[in-house]
């Protein structure tokens, strides 16, 4: 069956760790090249779960990120506990960002995350309240 | 037979330092002894310099019979720009052509003239062609290697212009072919190298082209003879590379050759890592060019060369910086000439596809090789001869070990 799941991966990301930050996403693209999966879908994945992966660390209390294996599609989940983002289509406007200077001192906040994560993934959903944030992002193979 | 790193067994104590630091992990232990995979060997050197034992004989064994069994050849040298930073301060390194020729070849051209050319090429792509960014360059060997087993996604990001090597063998073959009325037959040109990688180019290159060069000979194996034609009173014939060519033996030589405002030079395998990940992950697409190599500082820092990697970049600044330029690039008035009719630029050779991924398959064994490593002590110790306990546990899935082949388990057993 295409559409049944082969496999999740699963990461703790922590709020504000910057030292740990793009560990989970790299530990998703090691697991993936290992699979053998196709290195233009290997790269969109990469960049989607980076980027998911930053916004916890950056923007949120602290979440999981998941990928999911199905025979037709990878799926990128990111989970946080809030608190939320305020407006979603305002947010995925290339260059809006919230994030502090501290931040962008550190090299972030350029606000292309979320654009960049819809550019590079098939379908998106995002929900959002003030006690999380659901990002579903998925390639199809 | 191709494979330029020898191991000497005599001298190997199976330590497991190269086969820790190996970044492909092309190393296992055999009978206690180490052992690369050709296959999986991106010859970056990393082995021949950590080994403790000096058991790494970093040498083409068939450089020497390349060259003196083909008497007959006419025979063309192409010195690595790393050499000019090889010699002592002071040295008039406008003499070290034609002590190569005094060594035995018949005709010398230079790398850095065809730097030259090649970073005019790579100027005007980079502001041609702006939808690929960063593109990275392809002039270290190892570094591309790395990149097509490693980073297969960034494969796009190379820029395919041909390297000064190779650039220099197609002129000084055309050139000698004309002077001399010799066919392309009679000519093997012989790049003098500061590293292994560069015969992985001549041998298997990742373009779609036959290459120039036909042999590579390491740049300490004829040093010795070269400095001391150098320094001899009689030899007064001189002739200059190009000055801002032998930067390239440097990282950020070749940007800075080609005019580049907005690049990144990075050095040495484990920084070189770092870059690709931070380049799959889609940063740095604000970067036009990405200069990596191998080894620590650039080309200076090749196994092959004589001279403290620190000490031949000062000497290369010191040439380029201080010396009057008395170049004379036998070449470079048909650059627009040759540019018009795509000269630099080549394809990838065409890799034979992967069949269809079965990812159910891939998953099974993903979780098979788990299982097998949650057994295993994770200590990475290295004494079963695989560098990690992950290889080991793939190892034993592909029945190229014994799963006992652990000795912590075998000591508990
Ligand atoms: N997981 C999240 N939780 C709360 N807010 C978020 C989250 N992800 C994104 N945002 C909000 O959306 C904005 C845009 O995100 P993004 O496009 O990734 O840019 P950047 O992270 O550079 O600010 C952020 O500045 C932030 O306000
Ligand atoms: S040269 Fe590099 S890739 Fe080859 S075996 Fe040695 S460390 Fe590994
Ligand atoms: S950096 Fe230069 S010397 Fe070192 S492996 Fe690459 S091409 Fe060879
Ligand atoms: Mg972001």
């Amino acid at each position: 069956m295409a559409d049944s799941l082969l496999k999740r991966y699963t990461y703790d990301v922590m709020a504000n760790d910057f030292m740990a930050a793009g560990k989970s996403s790299s530990a998703i693209k090691s697991n993936l090249k290992s699979l053998g999966i196709d290195s233009d879908i290997l790269r969109r994945i990469a960049i989607i779960s980076y980027e998911a992966e930053l916004n916890i660390v950056i923007h949120s209390f602290g979440g999981k990120l998941h990928c999911d294996i199905y025979e037709n599609k990878i799926v990128i989940i990111s989970e946080d506990a809030g608190p939320g983002i305020e407006d979603v289509d305002l947010a995925m406007k290339e260059g809006y960002s919230t994030a502090s200077d501290s931040v962008r001192e550190l090299g972030f906040g350029a606000g292309m995350g979320l654009p960049n994560i819809k550019k590079y993934s098939d379908h998106l959903e995002i929900n959002s309240s003030s006690t999380g944030t659901k990002i579903v992002a998925t390639i199809n193979l | 037979m191709n494979f330029s790193i020898m191991l000497d067994e005599g001298k190997c104590r199976g330590c497991t330092n190269c086969m820790k630091r190996c970044p492909t992990q092309a190393i296992r232990l055999i009978n206690g002894k180490a052992f690369i995979n050709t296959a999986k060997c991106i010859h970056c050197g990393e082995c021949i310099r950590i080994c403790p034992y000096n058991a790494y004989t970093p040498e083409s064994i068939e450089w020497y019979n390349q060259m003196h069994d083909s008497p007959k050849k006419f025979k063309i040298a192409i010195p690595t720009t790393s050499l000019y930073g090889q010699f002592p301060r002071g040295t008039d390194i406008c003499k070290v052509q034609n002590a190569i020729l005094k060594v035995g070849f018949d005709y010398v051209y230079d790398a850095s003239w065809a730097a030259d050319l090649v970073a005019r090429a790579i100027k005007l792509k980079i502001e041609k062609e702006k939808t690929i960014r960063p593109y990275i360059s392809t002039y270290c060997p190892a570094a591309v290697r790395l990149i097509k087993y490693r980073y297969p996604s960034l494969m796009d990001n190379l820029i395919l212009i041909r390297e000064p090597m190779e650039i220099a063998g197609i002129l000084a073959r055309e050139r000698v072919r004309k002077n001399y009325n010799l066919k392309d037959d009679d000519i093997k040109v012989f790049y003098i190298s500061p590293c292994p990688a560069k015969l992985l180019a001549v041998t298997n290159p990742i373009g779609d082209y036959t290459p120039s060069v036909d042999w590579v000979i390491p740049l300490n194996k004829i040093y010795g003879n070269l400095y001391r034609e150098v320094i001899k009173e009689d030899n007064n014939i001189c002739s200059y590379p190009s000055l801002k060519g032998v930067r390239w033996s440097v990282a950020g030589g070749q940007s800075e050759h080609a005019e580049l405002k907005n690049y990144l030079a990075v050095h040495g395998m484990e920084n070189i890592i770092q870059i690709m990940e931070e380049i799959e992950n889609g940063k740095l697409s604000n970067i036009d060019f990405v200069e990596a190599s191998a080894c620590v500082n650039g080309c200076v820092g090749g196994t092959f060369n004589v001279v403290n990697p620190f000490i031949a970049t000062s000497n290369i600044y010191y040439i380029s910086n201080s010396l009057k330029d008395e170049c004379i690039n036998p070449d470079i008035d048909r650059f627009d000439e040759m540019h018009a009719t795509g000269f630099f630029n080549y394809k990838l050779k065409e890799e034979e596809r992967p069949g269809k991924l079965n990812l159910k398959e891939a998953v099974e064994r993903q979780e098979k090789i788990k299982e097998i490593l949650d057994m295993l002590p994770g200590l990475d110790c290295g004494s079963c001869g695989a560098p990690t306990c992950l290889a080991h546990a793939e190892d034993v899935y592909n029945k190229e070990s014994e799963f006992y082949d652990c000795v912590v388990l075998r000591a508990k057993k």
